[in-house]
């Protein structure tokens, strides 16, 4: 696999490809991108058939080992990789140890391995076990193993040995893949943890940058653990974080950031030369029956809201498409009366509608990227997604509240009451951005 | 041959010559239906997870709502507002909705049934409610299925007091009239009644002819499949057609077993609707001809042939087994995947039932499937004998 950079914009925002991918030769992949998160291999809610009728070209699949690591045994013996096993072989995979926008268990660490936290309990990997499994798995990507689940404010003990410990797998993980011929097809990407702390930091990029040479990108993780606090951080903050590693690392890798960031964060990041992310976002806003309606339109203020939260009583007979002019199938063939409908009987045709339009919506956001990056406009695209975004706050949480339906109060309460925690727990919507 | 009106013309195109089997077109105003057929049930209007898109790649023409449920949720006022659930759910081909007095008896253990009609008690604000003919119609019309059932008066299948069994058997006729009376749309939707009468052949035979004389295009068989004996079960459908007027649909509740539907169809029965193939979808349970695999078996943990290798459905084009087999019961897509299958089976074996009788050949069709079924001829009883009684031998082959 190749990344080719295209065009810079007038920042250090980029278009690239993705290319050369050793099942697709053919198949090109354009950055800034989100990729589609996977569970047990499948895009979330979606089966092949539907999926095929959101995206016609291929995708990059986002693949954590901690919700698919049971697919071992059958992807081994079928021997043709996670994504065909997961009946999606027209797609490319993108492999990586966990799931970052879930909250873990912390600690639970040993000299030389970190902790897989499964539906089924903990397992302890070590760099090796993990190869084992990129061998098995053959993704096109393979995020190196590290212990990057930790947040801007953590302490510098737990800090200095997450480094320590991601510097030594990364090494192991070079070797390994320097020696298997079986490897040689996928892509490695080395992992910078440790934000926390400036110096630690520092040392995670230059043991990176020892095997610059074997790496195809980088990713950042460290600057997360996945709860809700960790991510509720100054914009200003994440920026920095963005700027050095984005300014230290080759120009000729690509940029992966992973975790559940909004559409701001995800600016932000792009401004500063990072091209990938990991597809969690849309994902999440599903699980909370929330469609994402931005407006692409810099020409137009737009003053409505971006999250839409789809249960909410008032769509109960607004038989209007979730977002006019929208091209996906949800909105071309359903209402936001009939999604409504289906999220209050708690019907799976909810998640899945609300998965295509999200996913569309979001692939759209970067189509929108790339295209503003292309004509040099990207900082007033960047402008008009904030905007939105900020303005969220204005209006949330009480706009998210207010059910009175006569008929299941009871019920509706209940659900309710979930379901507003559900979004603010989950850092959809507010993000400290200014 | 057929009956016609401007909500349903029937036409038989092809009957076995040894059984009942009949194959035909039922003409519906939303979509023309190929008998026999298999209609899945979508009770809150939906169908488990799949986009109407994917019902009409699977050749669905024909779906099942529930009055009781969609009488709650969304309600009749949306359902009005939108323009019926066709609209609502955006599926163009036919849609069927029960009475609602099946979920009421069924679901609520509070239900008292009298002359006016059924009464209970909301689940959802503990309201007393009561559901009479002409609400069901009512609600129904607002719906707008191209098919409506008749409110009847449902007696669990093994109750034994024959005293009310009659008063349910007489009741339903008196309903029947009043349904009939309270329809607004008979123009685009069909009321079929619903002969009852439980395992008692004399008032089956009763309700039967009593329904034969109102001005229906179809009828509807119901109170079986709810628990009793198959002895019992089969003469009481074979009663029901032999009655029924040939040239009108009939359709049998609740029923939607792969052997059930075979000799079902091979006693003259057009229609079927069971929640069955999705439910047990959704404890990873996969449908073949012999039977169900239930991929949670440790079994299939390296299998990677598809669920069924003669299946030409999605999941079977692009998934294994060993796959399905990581998945069930933790993601949604499994039930997705295998309800996609277990649908596409219940359609091919009706497809396949509809060329065999044009072509035919039917009873070979039984015998083999039989034979598949149980390969070692160790056929039940029932099953011989129901087949034995429309002409189709399935021992001495």
């Amino acid at each position: 696999m190749r990344f080719i950079v295209k065009q810079n914009g007038c920042g250090s925002e980029r278009i690239g490809r993705l290319t050369g991918f050793f099942k697709f030769p053919g198949a090109v992949i354009e950055t800034p991108t989100s990729a589609l998160f996977t569970q047990g291999g499948s895009v979330v809610h979606l089966t092949s058939d539907v999926l095929s009728r959101v995206f016609s070209s291929p995708k990059l699949l986002w693949v954590p080992l901690s919700n698919s690591i049971q697919l071992e045994n059958g992807v081994k013996v079928q021997n043709d990789g996670v994504a065909k096993f997961a009946g999606l072989p027209g797609h490319v995979a993108c492999a990586t140890l966990n799931n970052l926008s879930e909250v873990t268990p912390s600690g639970h660490f040993e000299p030389n391995k970190v902790p897989l936290w499964t539906k089924n309990g903990k397992k302890m990997l070590s760099a090796n076990r993990y190869m084992d499994v990129m061998e098995v798995f053959k993704p096109d990507i393979i995020l190196a193993i590290a212990d990057g689940r930790t947040a801007l404010n953590e302490g510098s003990k737990r800090v200095s040995k997450a480094v320590n410990r991601t510097s030594q797998m990364l090494n192991e993980c070079v070797d390994r893949y320097k020696a298997a011929k079986e490897l040689q097809n996928s892509t490695l990407v080395g992992v910078i943890v440790g934000a926390a702390n400036p110096k630690k930091i520092d040392e995670c990029v230059q043991n990176v940058l020892k095997h610059v040479d074997t790496l195809g990108g980088i990713a950042l993780e460290g600057i997360t653990d996945g709860t809700v606090e960790s991510m509720d951080l100054n914009i200003k903050t994440l920026n920095e974080v963005f700027e050095k590693v984005g300014n230290a690392i080759p120009k000729n890798l690509f940029h992966i950031i992973e975790g559940c960031w909004n559409p701001t964060v995800i600016l932000s990041a792009i401004e500063y030369g990072w091209d990938v992310f990991d597809g969690s976002y849309p994902v999440k806003l599903t699980n909370a029956g929330i469609a994402l309606k931005l407006s692409f339109d810099v020409t137009k203020d737009n003053d409505t809201m971006y999250l839409l939260d789809m249960v909410d009583q008032r769509y109960k007979e607004d038989f209007t498409p979730i977002l006019e002019d929208c091209e996906c199938l949800a909105c071309k063939k359903h209402t936001r009366a009939y999604i409504r409908h289906l999220l209050n009987t708690r019907e799976m045709l909810a998640s899945v509608l609300l998965s295509i339009h999200n996913l569309h919506h979001f692939d759209q956001m970067f189509f929108y990227i790339r295209k503003h990056i292309a004509s040099n406009t990207f900082a007033i695209f960047k402008q008009h997604i904030t905007k939105q975004c900020e303005m969220l706050k204005t209006f949330a949480p009480d706009r998210y509240k207010g059910l009175n339906e006569a008929i299941d109060k009871q019920t509706f309460q209940k659900n309710k009451k979930i379901r507003v925690s559900e979004v603010l727990s989950s850092g959809l919507v507010s993000n400290n951005c200014t | 041959m057929g009956g016609t009106s401007k909500a349903l013309s029937f036409t038989v195109q092809s009957e076995c010559p040894t059984s009942r089997a009949r194959a035909g077109i039922m003409k519906l105003p939303h979509y023309n239906v190929k008998t026999p057929v298999f209609m899945p049930v979508g009770t809150q209007g939906t169908m488990k997870g799949l986009l109407p898109d994917q019902l009409e790649n699977l050749d669905c023409e024909i779906i099942l709502g529930n009055t009781y449920h969609l009488g709650n949720r969304p309600g009749v006022d949306v359902l009005k507002k939108a323009g019926g659930l066709h609209k609502f759910m955006n599926w163009k081909r036919a849609l069927l909705t029960d009475s609602g007095g099946f979920q009421m008896v069924s679901l609520l253990k509070l239900a008292e049934i009298t002359e006016e009609g059924v009464k209970f008690r909301s689940p959802y604000d503990n309201s007393e409610i009561m559901l009479t003919p002409e609400k069901s119609i009512e609600i129904q019309n607002y719906i707008g299925a191209d098919i409506i059932m008749q409110l009847d008066d449902v007696v669990q299948t093994t109750f034994q007091d024959y005293d009310r069994i009659k008063v349910a058997t007489e009741r339903t006729s008196r309903w029947l009239d009043r349904c009939l009376k309270a329809h607004k749309r008979p123009d685009d939707q069909n009321i079929f009644p619903i002969v009852q009468g439980l395992l008692n052949p004399e008032l089956r035979r009763q309700s039967a002819q009593e329904h034969m004389t109102k001005d229906v295009n179809g009828f509807a068989i119901g109170g079986l499949s709810g628990g009793e004996a198959k002895d019992d079960f089969w003469p009481m459908v074979s009663l029901g057609t032999k009655i029924l007027d040939k040239h009108k649909p009939r359709y049998l509740m609740g029923v939607g077993l792969a052997i059930d539907l075979v000799v079902c169809v091979a006693l003259g029965v057009d229609m079927f609707d069971c929640v069955f193939p999705t439910r047990t979808a959704r404890f990873g349970c996969a449908l073949v001809n012999k039977g169900q695999l239930n991929l949670k078996q440790k079994q299939y943990q390296t299998d990677l042939n598809p669920i069924d290798k003669n299946c030409d459905c999605a999941t079977c084009e692009n998934y294994t087994r060993a796959y399905l087999h990581c998945i069930v019961s933790v993601e949604t897509v499994a039930c997705h995947l295998i309800s996609v299958h277990n649908i596409a089976f219940q359609m091919r074996l009706m497809r396949t039932m509809r060329e065999n009788i044009e072509n035919g050949t039917f009873p070979k069709f039984v015998k083999d499937f039989f034979c598949e079924v149980y390969p070692d001829n160790n056929f039940p009883n029932w099953i011989v004998n129901s087949l034995h009684s429309v002409g189709i031998n399935i021992i001495n082959t």
